[in-house]
């Protein structure tokens, strides 16, 4: 183990240092914060419209469904299209309630056999069609990463203007948050662009609107 | 080798200029096309620099901040001075959980301290998981470009590489063999007990660090494993969470040209329950190496608030050229000509500052508008500096005379009246061994004028 005043020592001559280069120039005013520009004011469904219209601009695929019943049928044919027959889900009770069948608290090795994983997102965000997920809210992690599917469950009134929006919503009390904008991709071989290289190669947002 | 030899070699590699002019013109195009989808990019420039600029000139209490933050959530962080106290705090890591399949994700700041190699003399080497790093490593190389890395390679190449490697058919398909690329990773996925990532940014508001990516490596990296370790300089910290909106404007369409990458990780300390996802433990690693030198003035601390998007390396009329490998440094075109002679002294990289025609494009497209030529000319300054002995006595000898001359125009069209009739050649050997000096022409360009030149062609003159 590393003996504690070693560590201390490393920390106090990088502090020391840092200190003493900085007391050779002089200290100009703080910046002042900027206020970040207002998102212009949209309606939902304008909101709706250019969120997927971002998710096809990245190459990621959505489905418009009304009330949980929908859901669970456009759930079953958007995995049975796949041809996805193991399927991790997260523990999120919504994934419960639409596929109860799906596969829960999987070992590394299981994980790697699924042909698919569904999770929810807690944010979807207009300007990038990004989707964001955050770990205190559901284990979605590994589900919405491993297999080589993975099914998004959004609801409509979670989409966001932009970025900054999103960052300002954030549950930062979540040890992992991530942000997921169409599949996972390469382009390091001669410049041509792959998708599915680690991550996913398909990414399905199903989006629910809210009332029957 | 030195730089002049390398950068011939690699000018007469027909194949490498090839690549490297269509990478530099997908990836411009790209960045054009993405900074025209910002809302106000010059403003977030401007924003971008003026946080970093903050952050810097107080980096001791930010840093105190983040790590205070960051060991609340429940990470440790440990303080390298230097290469090898970064490579031996890692090794340590890894050898007290008995590591035995290490998986790493891309970044420039373990490829600064070399720990590949050092975790090599340990008997653990990591395997790299970005496909363009796996290649190299493949191939026993080095990265070529920042954002990516196996610029250099063919698909040919590396059809022959992965046929040789991984016992796979050969392909020409540039998916087949990212597939099979995919296949051997996983299994190494799998029973990974250690991942080493980097680190793109870090929050002293909150702990966390920000890791972006696009292939998902770094998320297996980062969530897999039961330990992560994670390798950040110093200058990786910014002060609030909201700050990140504008270095994800920045960074993404800069690097790649995209709008967003596909993954942005922002973790903060590790999971709060046993049942939760992801490791056990996190280690940040907070990595000086030079760092804190560059403080002293504002034209050195400027280069401590690159993002390392890797727009300079396109832009730069050199490394067009040349590519990464000439060099001869970790971080290669104009923001490692300007990193390295700082980060391993100017005495050791003397070469550096020179690899530049100071046309200032990568000042132009820095998104965070590090002036980089001016930081060229003074880290010149400090190499001419460093020299000492007759060469430096005659060199400020003949710039004198060449001032003297040039500040005075009936002297300047003397002097070199006297030198076309001589035919002279100056003296310029070392000079022009790689590069070509034109010959005078027969007459000035104010003889011309004087003859007629400016009458025949006078584009002032209406039609």
């Amino acid at each position: 183990m590393t003996s504690p005043t070693f560590a201390d020592a490393a920390r106090d001559q990088i502090l020391g240092s840092i200190r003493a280069h900085l007391a050779a120039s002089a200290s100009p005013a703080p910046v002042p914060p900027v206020p970040r520009p207002l998102s212009p004011p949209d309606g939902a469904s304008n909101l709706l419209d250019r969120f997927t219209s971002q998710l096809e601009a990245v190459g990621a695929q959505w489905t418009l469904v009304r009330g949980e019943v929908e859901a669970a049928r456009a759930l079953r044919r958007i995995l049975a299209d796949a041809g996805a027959k193991r399927v991790a889900g997260s523990d999120a009770t919504l994934v419960a309630r639409l596929l109860p069948e799906r596969l829960t608290d999987l070992s590394r090795d299981e994980l790697f056999s699924c042909d698919a994983g569904v999770t929810t997102a807690q944010w979807g965000i207009a300007e990038t069609g990004t989707l964001v997920l955050e770990s205190a809210r559901e284990r979605s992690r590994l589900a919405s990463l491993v297999p080589p599917v993975h099914v998004a469950l959004l609801s409509t009134g979670a989409i966001v203007a932009s970025l900054g929006d999103a960052l300002a919503r954030l549950d930062v009390a979540s040890h992992a948050i991530t942000l997921i904008t169409g599949p996972s991709r390469t382009s390091d071989i001669e410049l041509t662009l792959v998708v599915g290289v680690h991550g996913p190669q398909t990414v399905h947002v199903l989006l629910l609107e809210e009332g029957e | 080798m030195t730089f002049e030899a390398d950068a011939r070699a690699a000018l007469s590699d027909v194949q490498l200029r090839g690549a490297l002019r269509q990478a530099a013109t997908l990836f411009a195009e790209k960045r054009r096309a993405a900074m025209a989808t910002a809302p106000d990019w010059e403003g977030a420039r401007d924003r971008a620099r003026a946080i970093k600029d903050e952050t810097l000139l107080h980096l001791d209490r930010y840093l105190e901040q983040f790590t205070a933050n960051a060991e609340r959530a429940g990470a440790r962080t440990h303080w390298a001075r230097d290469d090898a106290e970064a490579c031996e705090i890692i090794g340590r890591i890894a050898d007290q959980r008995g590591a035995r399949t290490i998986v790493k994700s891309k970044s420039m700041a373990t490829e600064e301290i070399h720990l590949n190699t050092a975790l090599a003399g340990r008997g653990i080497e990591p395997i790299e998981t970005d496909l363009g790093e796996y290649i190299i490593q493949l191939a026993g190389e080095t990265p070529s470009h920042i954002v990516a890395p196996a610029i250099h390679k063919t698909r040919g190449q590396i059809a022959a590489l992965f046929a040789e490697k991984l016992g796979i058919a050969p392909s020409d398909d540039a998916a087949a063999l990212t597939a099979a690329a995919r296949q051997a990773l996983r299994r190494r996925f799998a029973e990974a007990d250690l991942g080493i990532s980097g680190v793109n940014f870090a929050v002293a508001e909150t702990g966390t660090i920000l890791i972006l990516e696009n292939e998902g490596n770094a998320r297996l990296t980062t969530s897999l494993p039961h330990t992560h370790i994670a390798l950040m300089g110093i200058e990786k910290v910014i002060p609030r969470f909201a700050d990140l909106e504008v270095f994800l404007q920045l960074l993404p369409r800069s690097g790649t040209g995209q709008v967003l990458t596909a993954y942005q990780s922002l973790l903060t300390g590790v999971k709060r329950h046993p049942d939760d996802e992801g490791p056990d433990e996190l280690h940040i690693v907070l990595l000086d190496n030079g760092r804190s030198r560059m403080l002293r003035a504002p034209v050195t601390r400027q280069s401590l608030a690159c993002i390392r998007c890797g727009a300079c390396l396109n832009v730069c009329p050199v490394y067009r050229q040349i590519g990464g490998h000439a060099y001869g440094s970790v971080y290669p075109g104009p923001i490692g000509a300007i990193l390295t002679p700082q980060l391993i002294g100017i005495e050791r990289a003397a070469h550096l500052p020179y690899a530049s025609s100071l046309c200032g494009a990568c000042r132009d497209v820095c998104p965070v508008k590090i002036d980089i030529p001016a930081v060229l000319l003074h880290l010149r300054a400090e190499a001419i500096a460093q020299r000492a002995g007759t060469s430096r006595f005659f060199e400020r000898r003949a710039f004198r005379a060449y001032a003297a001359v040039m500040a005075r125009p009936r002297l300047y069209e003397w002097v070199m009246r006297v030198a076309r009739a001589l035919h002279f050649t100056p003296p310029l050997r070392a000079w022009t061994k790689w590069r070509d000096l034109r010959p005078l022409a027969p007459r000035s360009f104010r003889e011309e004028w004087r003859a007629g030149l400016g009458r025949e062609t006078d584009p002032w003159s209406p039609l």
